[in-house]
C-alpha cells in the first residue's frame, strides 16, 4: 500500500464505522443472520454484508404480462431459494395452484423439500407465511400475494427473525383483477423486479439457451440498487443436482451488468470480472 | 297383565311357555320363582356377547332381542372348516354357562330358521339350505305374526309346502313381505345386516352437573376431555391421528368436531388448540351436558424429546408437523401438499399430491433434462392468429391474451400421445396427440405451446394452445 493512499484509509475506515453504526441502528439491535452471496462481486457489492440477507424478507415483482402469471419471478425466486432448500423445508404459499413442480425440478430446485399451500385469500396467505416462517425446520417461505402493507411487512419481518427463516414475497395480481394501489413503504430488505430475457444458446446449437433473467434491484436496505442479466446456467442438467452437496455454486450466474453506467455486450463478462477484480 | 317373557329349562319341562299369563303359570307351578324382565340389561348383555363374538368373526350383527348373526365367510379355515369353528364356538359359549342354539347356512334367514326351529348345531352345505328348511314350521321364516297366523290357519305346517306354491299366488295371498322373507332364506334375495362396530377403546367422557353453553366453557371442556384421553394414550405409549369430540346436547342432539394430525400425537395442549377455532361452529342449543372424545388411527409413537443434540431429521419433524396440522385443520386437507411424481407422459397427470409428511413415492422422479414450465395452466389457453411456416414447424407468431408474440427461438416438437393402455381401447384415436414446443419471444418470454390434433383431417383442423409459462 503506497503512502498517498495511507491518508485515505482512515477516512474509509471512518466511513465503514459510520456505515456499521447506521446498519446497527436500522437493525434495531437485531442479530445478523448471515447472507447468501451470489458469488458475483458486482451483485454482492450492492448488497449489505456481501450477499442476500437471510432472516429477512424480500419482495419480488414482475413486469408487463408477468404481473398476472408471475412465472419469471417464481423461477427466479426458486433459483434464489434453492441453496436455502438444502438447509430445510421451503413452504410456498399460493393463491392459484398453478406452480408446477417438474418445472422447478428442472431449474435445479429440490422439489422434495417443497411444501405447497393454497390459501383462500390475501390475508390468509400472509398469515400462513407468518406461521411458516416461525417454524423450526423451515428455511425459506415463498408467498404469492398482491401486496403487503407496512403492518403486514413488519409482521413478516418479526416472523423471519424468530427462526432466522428467509421470506420471499412474489407480488402477483389475481387474473383479471384491477391493479390495486401499490404499498408505498415496505419493510422488505430488498425489492427486485424480474423479467425474462432472451436466451443465448451456445454457438452452433439450435433452440433455446439456458434461461436468462433481467433482474433489477430496485431497493436495498443498507445497499445500492443495480440491474443485471443473470443466467440459470445449470438449468435442465441432471449433474448439477445433489441434495447432499452443501458447497455448490449459486445457481444464478452473472452474464452482464445492466446498471446505469454501462451497456456492456453479453460476451464481456470476463472483462467485467477483470474490472471488478 | 303380567306375562312370562322367558322361562328356564325346568320351567319349560313343567309346561310353562313364553307369553303365558303369570297367574296361569303360578297355577301350574305354585313354587314358581319370577323376576322382573329387564329388557335394557338384556340388550346390554347381548351387546357384550356380540363384542365377545368378534373373536370368531369381525362382522357381528345383533338380532334383537336374543340372537346374533356372525358372518363367517372366509374365516372358517382358521378352525379348519365350519364344523371346527362351530365346535369351538359351542365349547366356549358353554364354558360361559349360556344356553344357546346355533346353525350355519348360506343366508342369514336359513341360519336363523335352523337355529330356532331346526336341529341345534346344523350346518347347511353350500346351496343345500332348501332341503333342510322343508320340514321346518312356517314360523321359521321370520314372518310377521299376522302372516304366520294366516299360514297356520290355512293348514300349512311346513316350509316345504310354502315353497311349492307358485310365486304369483303366494305373493298375492300372503303379501310381498312374506315373499321377501322366503327369498331371503333361500338366497334369492339379499339381506342387509347391521354389523356392530366394535367401539373404540380410546374414548373419554366428561359429564356436567349443569348444562354448559358459553364458548369459553366449551373450549375448556374440549381441553379437559382431550387431556383425559391423552393421558391414557401417553401411559400406553400411543398416539392418534384423528380426534373427534361429540358435544351431547340436552335435547339429545350431538354436535361433532373433528381434527386430524399429520403425525400421530397425544399432546393435549396442541390438540386442544386445533379444536379451538372449530368450536365456534358448535351450536350448544339449550346446553351441553356431556362431552365425549374418541381417538382413531391409534398407533404407537415413541416419546420423542425435543433435545438440542437430537438428530436433524427429528427436529425437522417436530417443528413441521404442528405447522402442517394447523394449516390442514384451517385450510382443509386438499390445500396443503407436497408434489410427488406420477409416472405419466400427460403433463397434467405427472404431478400427484402427497401428504406433506408422508413417505416419498417410489415413482421415477421427473426428468430434469427436459424443460418443463414453472407455471402450468390447469386449462390450456387457446392461441389465436398462429402463424407457422409449414405444418410441422413451431409458430412464428401467435396471439395470447390479446397480445402478439413474435417467436425468436423455438424447440420441438415433443409429441405426447394419449395413454391408450389406460382407457377403453375403442376410444383411442391416433389424432389424440399433442405436439409441444418451447418457444421464446422477442422480449425473452418463454412459453410452452402445443398443437392438438394432426393436419390432414379437414373436419377438425389442429388447434394451438398455450399450456404453461417458463418465466
Amino acid at each position: 500500500m503506497s503512502d498517498f493512499r495511507g491518508q485515505i484509509v482512515p477516512r474509509e475506515r471512518g466511513l465503514a464505522t459510520v456505515r456499521a453504526q447506521i446498519a446497527a441502528l436500522e437493525a434495531g439491535g437485531r442479530a445478523d443472520f448471515g447472507v447468501l452471496p451470489f458469488g458475483a462481486a458486482e451483485i454482492d457489492a450492492c448488497l449489505p454484508g456481501g450477499g442476500l440477507p437471510l432472516g429477512r424478507w424480500h419482495e419480488i415483482g414482475g413486469a408487463a404480462m408477468e404481473v398476472e402469471t408471475a412465472a419469471a419471478p417464481a423461477a427466479f425466486t426458486a433459483l434464489m431459494a434453492a441453496p436455502l432448500a438444502r438447509r430445510g423445508e421451503v413452504v410456498w404459499v399460493l393463491r392459484r395452484d398453478d406452480l408446477w413442480a417438474p418445472g422447478l425440478a428442472g431449474l435445479g430446485f429440490p422439489v422434495e423439500r417443497l411444501i405447497q399451500v393454497c390459501a383462500r385469500d390475501e390475508a390468509e396467505a400472509l398469515s400462513v407465511m407468518e406461521d411458516a416462517l416461525a417454524t423450526v425446520g423451515v428455511s425459506a417461505v415463498v408467498g404469492e400475494v398482491e401486496t403487503a402493507d407496512l403492518t403486514a411487512g413488519r409482521r413478516l419481518q418479526l416472523a423471519c427473525e424468530k427462526r432466522r427463516a428467509t421470506g420471499f414475497l412474489i407480488r402477483r395480481r389475481p387474473y383479471g383483477g384491477q391493479a390495486r394501489r401499490e404499498a408505498t413503504g415496505s419493510a422488505a430488505a430488498t425489492r427486485w423486479r424480474i423479467a425474462s430475457a432472451p436466451s443465448e444458446p451456445p454457438a452452433g446449437e439450435f433452440g433455446l439457451g439456458a434461461p436468462r433473467f433481467r433482474a433489477e434491484l430496485e431497493r436495498c436496505r443498507g445497499g445500492r440498487t443495480g440491474a443485471w442479466l443473470l443466467e440459470a446456467a445449470q438449468a435442465y442438467e441432471s449433474s448439477a443436482y445433489d441434495l447432499e452437496m452443501t458447497d455448490v455454486a449459486h445457481p444464478l450466474r452473472l452474464v452482464a451488468d445492466l446498471g446505469d453506467r454501462q451497456l456492456a455486450p453479453a460476451q464481456s463478462t470476463q472483462d467485467l470480472r477483470r474490472l471488478a477484480g | 297383565m303380567r306375562r312370562l317373557s322367558a322361562v328356564s329349562e325346568r320351567a319349560h319341562r313343567l309346561g310353562l311357555h313364553v307369553g303365558q299369563k303369570a297367574t296361569d303359570a303360578m297355577a301350574l307351578a305354585p313354587d314358581l320363582v319370577t323376576a322382573e324382565a329387564q329388557p335394557e340389561a338384556d340388550a346390554a348383555a347381548l351387546a357384550a356377547l356380540a363384542d365377545w363374538c368378534v373373536r370368531f368373526s369381525p362382522a357381528v350383527a345383533i338380532d334383537a332381542p336374543d340372537g346374533l348373526f356372525l358372518d363367517v365367510t372366509g374365516v372358517d379355515h382358521l378352525w379348519s372348516g365350519e364344523a371346527g369353528l362351530l365346535a369351538d364356538f359351542r365349547k366356549r359359549l358353554a364354558a360361559n354357562g349360556l344356553p344357546f342354539r346355533c346353525a350355519i347356512a348360506d343366508t342369514p334367514g336359513a341360519a336363523w330358521a335352523l337355529a330356532h326351529y331346526g336341529e341345534d348345531g346344523a350346518i347347511a352345505p353350500p346351496g343345500g339350505q332348501a332341503e333342510l328348511l322343508k320340514p321346518l314350521r312356517p314360523a321359521a321364516l321370520r314372518f310377521d305374526p299376522a302372516t304366520w297366523a294366516q299360514i297356520e290357519r290355512l293348514g300349512m305346517r311346513q316350509v316345504g309346502q310354502l315353497m311349492s306354491i307358485p310365486r304369483g299366488p303366494f305373493a298375492r295371498r300372503f303379501g310381498r313381505a312374506a315373499m321377501i322373507r322366503l327369498d331371503q332364506a333361500l338366497g334369492r334375495e339379499t339381506e342387509a345386516l347391521t354389523f356392530r362396530r366394535p367401539p373404540s377403546p380410546w374414548f373419554a367422557r366428561l359429564a356436567f352437573a349443569e348444562p354448559i353453553s358459553a364458548p369459553e366453557d366449551l373450549a375448556r371442556v374440549a381441553h379437559d376431555v382431550t387431556a383425559q384421553l391423552c393421558a391414557r394414550l401417553d401411559a400406553k405409549g400411543l398416539g392418534a391421528r384423528r380426534f373427534e369430540i361429540l358435544f351431547h346436547r340436552v335435547d339429545g342432539q350431538a354436535a361433532p368436531v373433528e381434527v386430524g394430525l399429520a403425525l400421530p400425537g397425544r399432546d393435549a395442549a396442541r390438540i386442544a388448540k386445533l379444536f379451538a377455532p372449530k368450536l365456534e361452529a358448535v351450536d350448544p342449543g339449550f346446553g351441553v351436558e356431556v362431552a365425549t372424545i374418541t381417538a382413531e388411527s391409534v398407533e404407537p409413537i415413541s416419546g420423542r424429546q425435543a433435545r438440542l443434540d437430537a438428530g436433524r431429521e427429528a427436529t425437522v419433524e417436530e417443528g413441521l408437523s404442528p405447522l402442517i396440522d394447523r394449516l390442514v385443520n384451517r385450510l382443509g386437507e386438499d390445500r396443503v401438499w407436497r408434489a410427488q411424481p406420477v409416472e405419466s407422459h400427460v403433463p397434467e397427470l405427472a404431478v400427484g399430491r402427497a401428504r406433506p409428511l408422508g413417505k416419498a413415492s417410489d415413482a421415477r422422479p421427473w426428468e430434469r433434462e427436459t424443460p418443463r414450465p414453472t407455471r402450468l395452466f390447469r386449462r390450456p389457453e387457446p392461441l389465436e392468429a398462429v402463424m407457422a411456416l409449414t405444418p410441422d414447424d413451431p409458430p412464428t407468431q401467435f396471439r395470447w391474451r390479446g397480445q402478439i408474440h413474435r417467436v425468436r427461438r423455438a424447440e420441438g416438437p415433443e409429441r405426447i400421445g394419449e395413454e391408450w393402455w389406460k382407457g377403453v381401447i375403442e376410444d383411442v384415436d391416433v389424432s389424440h396427440v399433442r405436439d409441444y414446443y418451447r418457444v421464446e419471444d422477442a422480449d425473452g418470454g418463454r412459453f410452452w405451446l402445443f398443437r392438438a390434433g394432426l393436419y390432414g383431417d379437414a373436419a377438425t383442423p389442429p388447434k394451438w394452445w398455450l399450456h404453461g409459462v417458463f418465466g
